[in-house]
């Protein structure tokens, strides 16, 4: 390959760090909690911070004094918001905010603020939101309001009366949290001029101009520094009330803030992924073909919208129609949570496709295949069908019905996203005349391996060690990146350091020409070491080569190059599952998960990407549902005891499968893909194991056992 | 927060007038801590004095063979009773499901019998509920999936406490500072006494130890649904003991957790047993007569057919 050229990836045989298995290079910073998080900033004279959230779900704020809180031993100052309502509008909105010494004296603090509301009328479930006597949520329109109409229902309708066999059932999915480790919230060092702030953020770009504007100062005088981030799932794009708070806090104290949300506030205003019900209407010919859909789609988004990609999603329907809406509820708005909409999408559409298949008695998964236009799907689900034991399993065409002992179950689902970048990155590496190499980038890891890829890029192109390339990130003055939202990082990130990387070598190339006695274009990088493509004998150790540059370092820059990603990505997912047909209690004995995503650049990350995934949707499909009392408006699970998530003896053996049959040499952003299908895969199985078929998540003992009980 | 040294001291620092809801008395003892500290953080208990019992002498740590039984000492960790092999196996089975290693560490065996209700209602900071000395048990028309079947009313929590139902299938003894306790009369059904206490301890009465002896020819058996099993309270529990005479139940005991107020023994259903095979249809006939007084409330009818099938199991494991 010419150096002249633009840069390509290699061909997949030629990498020696890229496509290999690369331990995050920040592994052991964080496992032994070396990593300063924005939680763990400590600065001399910092306060902490706390918020006084409304515990109504709408109230009219009749009265709000903060003197008495000044009157707290350690609180240093206590504020209204600046923008806090008159009404509020969500359970858990916030109104003020207490500055003090300590955490302790802050929630002192809060608790000695005077404060009476009177409760409005308010609604915190779609049933009460939907009722003709429900309060109205927002003037702007009514509760519940369809938004978009497809198809046509009547052709729909008609075509529903031709079908050999036909389902007509409901699908609700509830409310669930990201569940973020480390809560919302930001560290701000302001002295009037500057500002440093620490926040834990998705986008630390964004954040800077978020902040300079609560500051009132220029983006050039804020410093983002983002090291590590404790969990982010699309609920820390904005720095969000809590980030305007400390703002506000910093610019009268001039002492630095550290406002971390509690659990519980976390809970009530960090975000949610919405729920929703979907009823469909479904038919399929006795040959196995989606004759007709009709969906009636509710999204459960609180003040906001929800979100749900529509149906059928990624089948196809022969004839198809759909009502798509929102009902809104007086809790705290839905934000992006991975692969917004689809996992929602998904439990509707992969439930009714097992209703349908079992109904007219064909193995759902030929039944699958028979809808799914896409060859890729076909390829991966055999694979999985494969792992996971499929073609020994007895239940293939009927469902298993209860035992009174253990019933075994498989189930299966596909996903689908883009996963593709857009130009916002600027890199910039530097080859340094001791040999050391930076590669630095103003993104952020959200844990994904976005640190290490940034040097290993590097080393790859400079034939080097991952160890001798130190990659920087989170910090806005490594220049402008994306927010890392929807997988868009690496197709927007990864090109660019490519483009980096090739840049520094091409100009590294040209010093190096004259003492290899070559064409720049001749000067080959590799093994750590630099040498002549035309005479073997002319080489030079790495320091060698660097020792050259006197003190003139290389510093090159690049720029997001289409041609280095693509998007559109595949994946399928098998699940294995144990029903005790005496309790309903569920065992996940094995989850499978085959994902392609392009040109693989390091494929431990992936595989840890697409285990994560699995996880989530043991979580989504087991455990985790938000609860509020629907008469007295209380949240009764904002806490981690009583807000399940799934722990270690939960997990089943896992199989997370690169698929490297995409030959694509390009780089997609893949990892939501993996959220999207795992907990309709977890219904189907136990369907298929005992034939109760759950049409609400989670998946808990008390459903399955009521169902084998009916069925009984 | 008090250190006292000694047993005595401990309870001349507690408040013995005390007439407020348990969870407000103003004095408080503290012990591992694993439920006082939740309540401090959550605002549920805002006492004025904390008396940490962990350096009073008379307060034992250790799981001790004594004669032909056990005397646990208060302060002696779940831990330590859950790797203990000696004990009957309903306690260390017991003992090995309550929350996590952690927990497990740190949680006393007496704390974890004076542990305060797990019900939403009652835990939220939001709700003056009947348990705080409010006017109303919101679980009774609310969201009571995981609330009472058996022994509710006024109050429908359940008893947490993992380690009170084995207990009660040894038929152990609750040894307090001033007296011995059945532990059969220990814990106390909210129409029965103060709905705000789950336990006739006075509010300046310290555990001291538990105690049972172990007749010959004994066994048990602890089986515990939680909805999630790397770390929960039970949905439901049986702790099952059993003297068999050849394959005949000569004597037995059975004690449902997770269900009601207090542990629920089941005597009637004990009775039946008593000269029978275990077998499918004896499984059978104890669920129904232990669940056969059950009042489900609205969400929480699942919990008869998960004990039947409990107790069911329970029998298979000891036959």
């Amino acid at each position: 390959m010419s150096v002249q050229s633009g840069p390509q990836w290699k061909a997949r045989s030629e990498m020696k760090v890229l496509n290999t298995d690369v331990p995050r290079v920040d592994g052991p910073a964080k496992v032994s909690g070396r990593a300063k998080y924005a939680h763990d900033i400590r600065l001399p004279g910092m306060l902490h911070a706390r918020l006084l959230l409304c515990p109504h779900p709408a109230a009219d704020v009749e009265l709000l004094n903060v003197e008495p809180a000044k009157r707290i031993a350690g609180v240093v100052t206590a504020a209204e918001l600046a923008d806090r309502p008159d009404r509020t509008i969500f359970l858990g909105q916030p109104l003020a905010v207490v500055a003090a010494e300590t955490p302790e004296a802050a929630e002192d603090g809060l608790r000695a603020i005077e404060v009476r509301y009177r409760e409005g009328g308010w609604a915190v479930t779609p049933e009460q939101a939907a009722a003709e006597d429900a309060p109205r949520i927002s003037r702007r329109q009514p509760n519940a309001l369809t938004e978009r109409e497809t198809g046509n229902q009547g052709r729909t309708e008609r075509a529903l009366e031709g079908a050999d066999a036909t389902i007509d059932e409901t699908y609700v999915v509830p409310v669930q949290h990201h569940c973020c480790l480390e809560t919302h919230g930001m560290v701000v060092d302001f002295d009037g001029e500057r500002a440093r702030v620490w926040p834990s953020t998705q986008a630390v770009t964004g954040s800077r101009g978020e902040v300079a504007q609560a500051l009132g100062i220029p983006a050039d005088r804020v410093e983002i520094v983002c090291d590590y981030m404790g969990g982010g799932f699309g609920s820390k794009f904005s720095i969000g009330p809590e980030g305007l708070a400390a703002c506000q806090l910093a610019t009268e104290l001039r002492r630095p803030i550290h406002l971390m949300l509690t659990r519980t506030d976390e809970f009530l205003m960090g975000g949610n992924r919405s729920g929703g019900r979907q009823r469909m209407r479904a038919g399929a010919s006795l040959d196995g073909k989606l004759v007709a859909l009709d969906a009636e789609v509710w999204r459960h988004g609180g003040i906001g919208r929800g979100s749900n990609p529509g149906q059928p999603y990624i089948y196809k329907a022969e004839t198809d129609s759909m009502r798509i809406g929102s009902v809104r509820t007086n809790t705290d708005a839905n934000r992006a949570m991975r692969a917004p909409g689809h996992p929602q999408a998904s439990f509707a559409i992969e439930s009714a496709m097992d209703e349908l298949a079992y109904a007219i008695g064909m193995d759902p998964l030929d039944f699958r295949m028979r809808n799914l236009e896409d060859p890729v799907y076909h390829r991966q689900l055999n694979r999985v069908a494969d792992e996971i034991g499929w073609y020994d399993h007895p239940n293939r065409e009927t469902p298993g019905i209860p035992t009174g002992g253990t019933n075994v179950g498989i189930g299966f689902g596909v996903s689908t996203w883009g996963g593709g970048g857009r130009r916002v990155c600027v890199v910039t590496v530097r080859i340094d005349p001791d040999g050391s190499v930076t590669s630095s980038a103003g993104s952020q890891d959200l844990g994904t391996g976005v640190r290490t890829y940034v040097g290993s890029i590097v080393a790859e192109e400079l034939g080097l060690a991952v160890s001798q390339v130190t990659g920087r990130v989170g910090h806005s003055e490594y220049g402008p990146a994306n927010a890392s939202g929807g997988s868009t990082t690496t197709a927007s990130l990864a090109p660019a350091v490519k483009d980096a990387a090739h840049n520094a070598r091409v100009a590294f190339s040209e010093r190096l020409a004259e003492w290899l006695e070559c064409g720049p274009g001749d000067v080959v990088f590799a093994n750590g070491e630099v040498r002549s493509g035309t005479n073997e004998r002319m080489k030079l150790t790495w320091s060698e080569a660097c020792s050259i540059l006197g003190s003139d370092p290389i510093v090159a820059t690049g720029e997001w190059q289409s041609h280095l990603q693509t998007s559109g990505i595949h994946g399928a997912q098998a699940v294995k599952v144990e029903v005790d047909t005496e309790t309903g209690g569920l065992r996940l004995v094995k989850m499978v998960c085959i994902q392609d995503c392009g040109l693989p650049l390091n494929r431990m990350a992936l595989r840890s990407q697409i285990n994560g995934g699995m996880i989530e949707a043991i979580g989504y499909g087991l455990f985790e549902e938000r609860i509020i009392d629907p008469w007295l408006g209380v949240a009764l699970n904002a806490n981690f005891d009583d807000y399940k998530l799934p722990g270690s003896t939960e997990m089943p053996e896992l199989v997370a499968i690169i698929d490297d049959d995409d030959e694509r040499q390009q780089v997609i952003g893949m990892a939501e893909a993996t959220i999207i299908p795992g907990q309709s895969a977890i219904a189907n199985a136990v369907a298929n194991a005992c034939g109760v078929r759950i049409r609400s998540l989670p998946l808990t003992a008390d459903k399955v056992l009521m169902g084998i009980q009916e069925k009984a | 927060m008090l250190l006292p040294a000694t047993l005595e001291e401990a309870v001349t620092a507690l408040d013995k007038e005390s007439t407020e809801p348990a969870n407000e008395q103003k004095t408080r003892i503290l012990a591992g801590g694993q439920d006082l500290l939740p309540e401090l953080k959550d605002h549920l208990a805002e006492p004025e004095t904390v008396v940490n019992v962990k350096g009073v002498a008379e307060l034992g740590t250790d799981v001790r063979r004594s004669g032909d039984g056990f005397e646990i000492g208060a302060l002696a960790t779940i831990a330590a009773l859950a790797r203990n092999a000696d004990v009957p196996a309903v306690l260390s089975e017991a003992a090995a499901s309550i929350a996590s290693p952690q927990v497990r560490t740190l949680a006393t065996v007496a704390g974890n019998l004076c542990q305060r209700p797990r019900c939403w209602y009652y835990r939220s900071e939001h709700t003056v509920c009947l348990k705080k000395g409010g006017d109303e048990c919101f679980a009774y028309a609310g969201l009571n999936k995981y609330n009472a079947i058996l022994g509710g009313g006024p109050s429908y929590i359940v008893h947490p406490s993992d380690l009170a139902p084995a207990l009660v299938a040894l038929d152990a003894e609750v040894v307090t500072d001033r007296r011995t306790i059945a532990i059969g009369d220990f814990f106390t059904l909210p129409s029965e006494s103060d709905p705000t206490r789950e336990n006739v301890l006075g509010p300046d009465e310290i555990i001291r130890e538990v105690a049972f002896t172990v007749a010959p020819g004994w066994r048990s058996v602890y089986v515990k649904f939680k909805e999630r099993e790397s770390f929960d309270f039970a949905l439901s529990a049986v702790a099952l003991a059993l003297r068999l005479d050849g394959d005949e139940i000569a004597e037995a005991r059975l004690v449902l957790g997770g269900v009601a107020p207090t542990p629920w023994r089941c005597r009637s259903t004990e009775e039946l047993l008593r000269g029978r095979k275990i077998d499918d249809a004896l499984a059978h006939e104890a669920g129904e007569d232990a669940l056969g007084g059950a009042e489900p409330l609205e969400f929480n009818g699942y919990k008869i057919p998960l004990t039947k099938a409990l107790i069911a199991k329970a029998l298979r494991k000891l036959s």
